[in-house]
């Protein structure tokens, strides 16, 4: 069994809580959002972890995306959004704001780049947007059948899916205009994430259940028997597990062979705090927790249903996210503590 | 965290028009030293800058099959979460819904959701009423009846609009609705900020008060007078000149219809009895009380207008369906009477020309006019708490989605302390609180919903008895 654990490399304090951080393409810069509405970047130099504050949303940042890099895109930007309506793209060369636009009276609560890095994809209510890389509107979808609680591309960028009131909304991106079709079901979708392998679109759902839906065929299964609302659903690099957070229980569903219908799930054991946050390594197959708790917690599903380790932290835990480069992770706590753990090998 | 962290939460209901937005202006403007979030579901009518308010369009979440119990607002929960991450920027919150809201989503989201019941405490449902229109709506429509239902506290504003036996029949209407709610009369929301902010009516500690006269046994009548009256002839009239200013717009007719909606049949007159009394005072009045309802289980006479009303001869129906009706009252044997009446006289300006009550005394109303209403238990007897357990488990399971609130405290058999509790369609919150001690024991109970069956509820109740 391969065997793994975290160790912290470097942190910095920002005064906010931590709702989410992005990472740039070559894992070297961070950009951190807060509650109250800050937006700032970091750069990591070696063990040296440095921040500045760039600007702000009033009333709280809601949402980040780095662009990622391709044949097309430079990865040179980063897009935030917030309370204010406001969507606002960023220069992560001088921390300036390349284009600050209002789409919404209300919040803009989500923004996703579309993997090729080439657009946007934002969520005010009911409206979903996709803008160009420098914020020229280029479809507005039409209206939502609720608001959107989510929003998750595929991994190549031809599928955009909403995750609503009533199922998902799945926008498709293929020709000149966008299609749409409804994967319906009775109950209230909060958050969405597709397989990397294109298979499934899984949906996390208020009513203590996980939803999800076989892309080619349309089929659609259930998991039920959560102890609450289901805010955590991310799938391993390959597709293979698609791991699920409702308050402190963490359940992974193994996708390999026939797939998790009739199986039992695994239920990994630690926290005992709602859990905040979850991601799988980007080209591995470990998986990072952390929750109220204040814990954040190494797993390797499939292999363990305890903790390879585990680090307590000064404050809940309320964002996690790997870097590009497969070894680092980003850990955001509530009261602003942003630390730079490293995923290291260890001995068999 | 603790409970004394949760943040409190008011809720805000009523119709487009009532005031809500007065009232929510003048929570944010006065200084009282809290930072208060408001999240606001009909844009852009608060105008208070500095303030933390935030717009959203009200989605309602139904997690099990449609039932309403199961039912939460999908958007409180989203936008509550993103109000935890700047905590220290506030210490109260104020949801305002949209005038058609059904509070009972609202409420639950509180309740139903483990990780909302850690964060945030609901404080009160403040139900804002705009007491000139409030009686059209009340015969129209379901949401105004069930936003007074769910209330904690009512403002019955813009009195300043509406005639007071108006205002008297709007308010013994409400309070049929809601037994338990405590009225305000306002005339621009100006209600003291500590009636409606930190109320502490989900907070099982607080003494839960329940309406004493909503408790009393119901009576066929309102209101009592007591007269000295000598033999001869008197006129007793009603009407005429408190319709005069009435805000219905009706002056200029001599006699019509009461069209305007409320629910009390003037077709079969208006029942009152001329008892004789055993003396001038206040207790000779109590004591008629029971002859009078006997006398009130009679069919009773019918007087037009015009007609005789003889004293001490049993129940008359009086014709109030046209403004300015006058009786002959006829005393043949003089001395002191009591004057029982079916509605409170000055919702017909009922009088006896050039008399006044020497004692008067008033009923609570138990007119269940409105589909939506209140019932109250009293009872000093021990209840088993087993029976308890499973007389309020089985109203939860069957009755759950037609009882709005449950409120009570219980005298248990063989328990020093109160037992209190209350409840939100099936949500039910129950514990021990103080000791009885010196106080008398007693059960109060009251039940706010649809289509309650009193019969149904005592015999339930009776049931529990150890």
């Amino acid at each position: 069994m391969q065997a793994a654990l975290l160790e912290p490399r470097a942190r910095v304090k920002l005064d906010d809580y931590i709702v989410d951080v992005a990472w740039s393409p070559d894992s070297r810069a961070l950009a951190a959002i807060g509650g109250e509405g800050r937006v700032a970047l970091a750069q990591l130099t070696g063990e040296s972890l440095t921040a500045r504050t760039l600007g702000e949303h009033a009333m709280g940042a809601l949402a980040v995306s780095w662009q990622p890099r391709s044949v097309s895109a430079p990865g040179d930007r980063f897009a935030t959004s917030g309370q204010d309506g406001a969507l606002v793209l960023w220069s992560a060369a001088d921390g300036s704001e390349l284009r600050r636009w209002r789409p919404a009276i209300a919040a803009t609560e989500h923004v996703a780049f579309r993997p090729d890095g080439t657009s946007l994809a934002s969520a005010a209510g009911r409206t979903v947007t996709l803008w160009s890389a420098t914020g020229e509107k280029l479809h507005e979808l039409p209206a939502a059948p609720a608001t959107v609680a989510a929003l998750a591309w595929d991994k190549t960028g031809r599928d955009l899916a909403a995750a609503v009131n009533g199922g998902l909304v799945m926008h498709r991106f293929e020709g000149p205009q966008p299609t749409r079709r409804l994967l319906k079901w009775d109950g209230a979708a909060l958050t969405v994430a597709f397989s990397p392998n294109g298979r499934a679109v899984a949906a996390g759902m208020q009513d203590g259940s996980v939803h999800f839906w076989y892309l080619a065929t349309g089929r659609d299964s259930q998991m039920r028997g959560y102890p609450g609302r289901v805010t955590q659903v991310v799938w391993s690099h390959n597709g293979r597990y698609l791991a699920t957070g409702a308050l402190d229980t963490v359940v992974i569903w193994d996708f390999g062979g026939k797939g998790p219908e009739g199986t039992r799930p695994l239920q990994l054991r630690g926290h005992t705090d709602r859990i905040e946050t979850m991601a799988f390594q980007p080209a591995g197959p470990y998986l990072l927790t952390g929750g109220r708790d204040w814990r954040v917690s190494l797993w390797l599903p499939g292999k363990a249903t305890a903790a390879l380790d585990a680090h307590l932290a000064g404050a809940a835990i309320s964002a996690i996210r790997w870097a590009p480069d497969n070894r680092h992770v980003a850990v955001g706590e509530c009261e602003g503590m942003l630390t730079i753990y490293e995923l290291v090998a260890v001995g068999r | 965290m603790t409970s004394r962290d949760r943040i409190p939460v008011t809720v805000l209901t009523g119709f487009l028009g009532s005031g809500k937005t007065t009232l929510l202006n003048r929570i944010l403007s006065e200084n009282h030293g809290k930072r208060i979030a408001v999240i606001e579901n009909e844009f852009g009518e608060v105008g208070v800058d500095h303030q933390l308010v935030i717009g959203a369009e009200e989605e309602l979440f139904e997690t099990n099959n449609g039932c309403i119990c199961c039912t939460v607002r999908g958007d409180l929960l989203r936008i509550l979460g993103q109000l935890l991450k700047r905590r220290d920027r506030f210490d109260y919150v104020m949801i305002e819904t949209t005038g058609m809201a059904d509070p009972g989503p609202v409420a639950q989201t509180f309740f139903l959701d483990d990780d909302f019941r850690n964060q945030f405490v609901l404080d009160a449902i403040v139900t804002v009423i705009d007491a000139r229109h409030i009686e059209e709506h009340l015969d129209r429509m379901q949401e105004p009846k069930e936003q007074a239902a769910f209330a904690d506290v009512i403002l019955l504003n813009k009195i300043d609009l509406v005639a007071p036996a108006d205002l008297e029949r709007i308010e013994r209407r409400l309070r049929a609705i809601n037994g338990t709610a405590k009225i305000f009369r306002t005339r621009n929301c100006d209600v003291p900020i500590d009636k409606v902010l930190n109320v502490g009516a989900f907070d099982l500690g607080r003494a839960l008060a329940v309406d004493g006269a909503f408790l009393e046994p119901e009576y066929p009548f309102e209101w009592a007078g007591l007269y000295e009256l000598a033999a001869g002839r008197y006129t007793l009239r009603t009407g005429a000149e408190a319709h005069a200013h009435h805000a219905h717009g009706h002056e200029g007719r001599a006699c019509h219809d009461h069209d305007h909606g409320h629910a009390h049949d003037h077709a079969a007159g208006l029942a009152i009895a001329l008892l004789p009394a055993g003396g001038a005072t206040p207790e000779a009045l109590a004591a008629q009380i029971e002859p009078a309802v006997r006398v009130f289980a009679e069919d009773g006479v019918r007087v037009d207008c015009g007609g005789v009303v003889q004293a001490g001869a049993g129940l008359a129906r009086i014709d109030v369906g046209h403004d300015g009706s006058q009786f002959e009252l006829v005393v043949t044997q003089p001395g002191p009477y009591a004057l029982f009446c079916e509605h409170a006289p000055a919702e017909f300006n009922l009088r006896i020309d050039g008399l006044q009550p020497v004692a008067e005394r008033a009923f609570a109303s138990h007119h269940h006019d409105d589909e939506i209403a209140s019932i109250g238990l009293s009872d000093p007897r021990p209840l088993d708490p087993k029976k308890v357990n499973d007389w309020l488990s089985y109203l939860l399971q069957s009755r759950g989605a037609d009882i709005f609130r449950m409120k009570g405290v219980l005298n248990l058999r063989g328990e020093d302390r109160r037992y209190v509790f209350h409840g939100v369609h099936m949500m039910f919150d129950g514990q021990l609180e103080r000791p009885w001690g010196g106080a008398p024991r007693q059960n109060s109970l009251v039940f706010i919903g649809r289509k309650l069956d009193r019969q149904e509820l005592e015999a339930g109740f009776h049931s529990c008895l150890a």
